[in-house]
């Protein structure tokens, strides 16, 4: 009794870690709930892989771990009444060393669904991608488009089997589809999954909520939209260190994703102070 | 036809001493019980034709799909057992999809014919850590049509296991009388138009029905568009187009 208690009472991650080891088992396992592609990964060959993982990659709490994951960003995205506006930035950055300044942090999953990446830029990329396979999957079994609910579920799900081993993503999954309309999903790699109006992801999101919860309204018109989502990843580039670079803007319909611009942020920046008045704190007048 | 096959054709991979596996000529023998179906390829595209066999009036004829789309570019037309091919699609869409994942390419049509034909065999008790999914070959057979770098394909895949290349093919019942009709109508300079009549003429020739737009089906996979299935209206006009008789 006692020792179906302990099974039981122990941490998935501890199951699935056990599992990996005795391949017949894994594959039972994981065949089964899981989807069955792409899911062989090995594990190192220590006793607690998920706990060394975190203490040579955890910059907060160690700056000195020695591997230094890129996840420093400002991601955000609205629903309103013109479908999904979808911003980023493009700052890459590990520990403080900016390793790239053109990253695309808006991921197209397909020609009708986009993604977001903050945290992990590998975990995001591979698994959006993936995501977008088994999207496409889902479209030729059942005949029509997956909900945009039905795929950040998939998504959900998937991070969830791996909770506690080391993945680190923050995504927002945006698409419109005839019976949902406008539908955005946060997933993140605890395997939450929230439905929303709007969120802001990444290192740079309060600076970004602040602009947007001040101007957010549905029934923005689509110009407006836009130049709220613009002036957002500008407000957070301008504060926050770790995001920077380029502004990437989509616009999400029930037809599919418009790319509207990857937009260099000094100018904007600039443009935003001079002709508009705004950013005043930036001044060398000390009256 | 198969009288006296001893106990040969009992085992389903058991030589018999002339060299022969019954079971999988016999599953051959389950496509020619199936509805015609036909391919024909051109420099503009492949056109895929089915003939429907509508058995009731109170038969929803949409429902009746012999035609599936494996990926944008590679589509296939069946004659024989409808549910094993099944089993077959879905391979051939995992082995599609899971391909442009890991290359970043589409799969070429050949590849995902020889997928297909790789599942073909895993029958029977399979040897040691080899896996085996079916206890008897498949019942049908599959017209696999495709665009890729090569340009328009038609390829034919035997439950056996074998595939062929055409440039155009006819299986299932009316398939003889079809292939010849096939042979002789059939030149390299067919535009897609030709070729959809092509299809349905031939079809008319060998279906026991009296062929109209709601019992056959056609499919093209050109670079363009990809694979399509004809819409009733579509179907409609070149029904229409057809000679008389």
């Amino acid at each position: 009794m006692d020792s179906l208690v302990s099974r039981y009472s122990r941490p998935a991650y501890e199951e699935n870690e056990v599992a990996f080891r005795d391949e017949e088992q894994q594959d039972l396992e994981l065949m089964g709930a899981a989807p069955p592609l792409s899911l062989k990964f090995a594990m190192p060959p220590i006793a607690q892989p998920s706990s060394w993982l975190r203490a040579a990659t955890d910059d907060r709490s160690n700056p000195d771990c020695p591997i230094k994951i890129a996840h420093g960003t400002t991601t955000l995205a609205f629903r309103f009444q013109g479908g999904i506006i979808v911003a980023t930035d493009s700052r890459a950055t590990a520990g403080n060393w900016i390793a790239s300044q053109t990253v695309k942090k808006v991921i197209e999953i397909n020609s009708v669904l986009l993604g977001t990446m903050a945290g992990g830029a590998a975990d995001c990329q591979y698994w959006l991608a993936w995501l977008g396979m088994q999207c496409r999957l889902h479209e030729l079994r059942h005949k029509r488009r997956i909900s945009v609910a039905a795929a950040s579920k998939i998504l959900a799900n998937l991070v969830y089997n791996y909770k506690g081993m080391g993945l680190s993503m923050g995504t927002m999954c945006a698409g419109v589809t005839k019976e949902e309309g406008p539908a955005l999903y946060y997933v993140d790699s605890d395997g939450t999954r929230l439905a929303g109006n709007l969120f802001c992801v990444g290192s740079g999101q309060t600076f970004a909520y602040g602009v947007l919860d001040a101007e957010y309204r549905y029934d923005l018109s689509d110009e407006e939209a836009v130049e709220l989502g613009r002036r957002s990843i500008l407000a957070a580039t301008h504060r926050d260190a770790y995001s920077g670079g380029f502004i990437n803007l989509y616009h999400v319909k029930e037809a599919g994703w418009v790319k509207l611009g990857f937009e260099d942020t000094n100018p904007i920046f600039w443009k935003t102070k001079l002709e508009k008045g705004e950013f005043t704190n930036v001044t060398a007048d000390l009256n | 036809m198969f009288m006296a096959r001893s106990e040969y054709d009992r085992g389903i991979n058991t030589f018999s001493p002339e060299g022969r596996l019954f079971q999988v000529e016999y599953s051959l023998e389950a496509i020619k019980l199936g509805s015609t179906a036909i391919g024909v390829a051109t420099s503009e595209g492949v056109i895929l034709g089915v003939e429907k066999r509508v058995t009731s009036t109170l038969l929803e004829t949409s429902s009746v799909e012999k035609i599936v789309e494996i990926d944008r570019h590679i589509g296939c037309a069946m004659s024989g057992l409808q549910a094993d091919a099944r089993s077959m699609v879905e391979h051939a869409r995992v082995e599609s999809q899971s391909h442009a994942f890991n290359y970043a390419e589409p799969l070429r049509v050949e590849s995902a014919t020889q997928a297909i034909c790789d599942l073909a065999l895993r029958f029977g008790e399979g040897a040691d850590g080899e896996e085996t999914v079916m206890s008897r070959p498949f019942g049908v057979a599959l017209l696999i049509a495709g665009y890729d770098e090569d340009g328009p394909q038609l390829y034919h895949a035997e439950p056996s296991g074998t595939f062929y290349r055409y440039d155009a093919k006819a299986i299932g019942s009316g398939s003889e009388g079809a292939q010849a009709e096939l042979q002789n109508e059939y030149h390299k300079s067919l535009t897609i138009e030709d070729a959809e009549t092509l299809v349905l003429k031939t079809l008319k020739q060998v279906m026991e029905e009296k062929l109209d737009s709601k019992n056959v089906q056609l499919a093209s996979v050109t670079k363009g568009k990809g694979f399509r299935i004809y819409t009733d209206e579509e179907m409609a006009v070149v029904v229409e187009r057809l000679p008389a008789n």
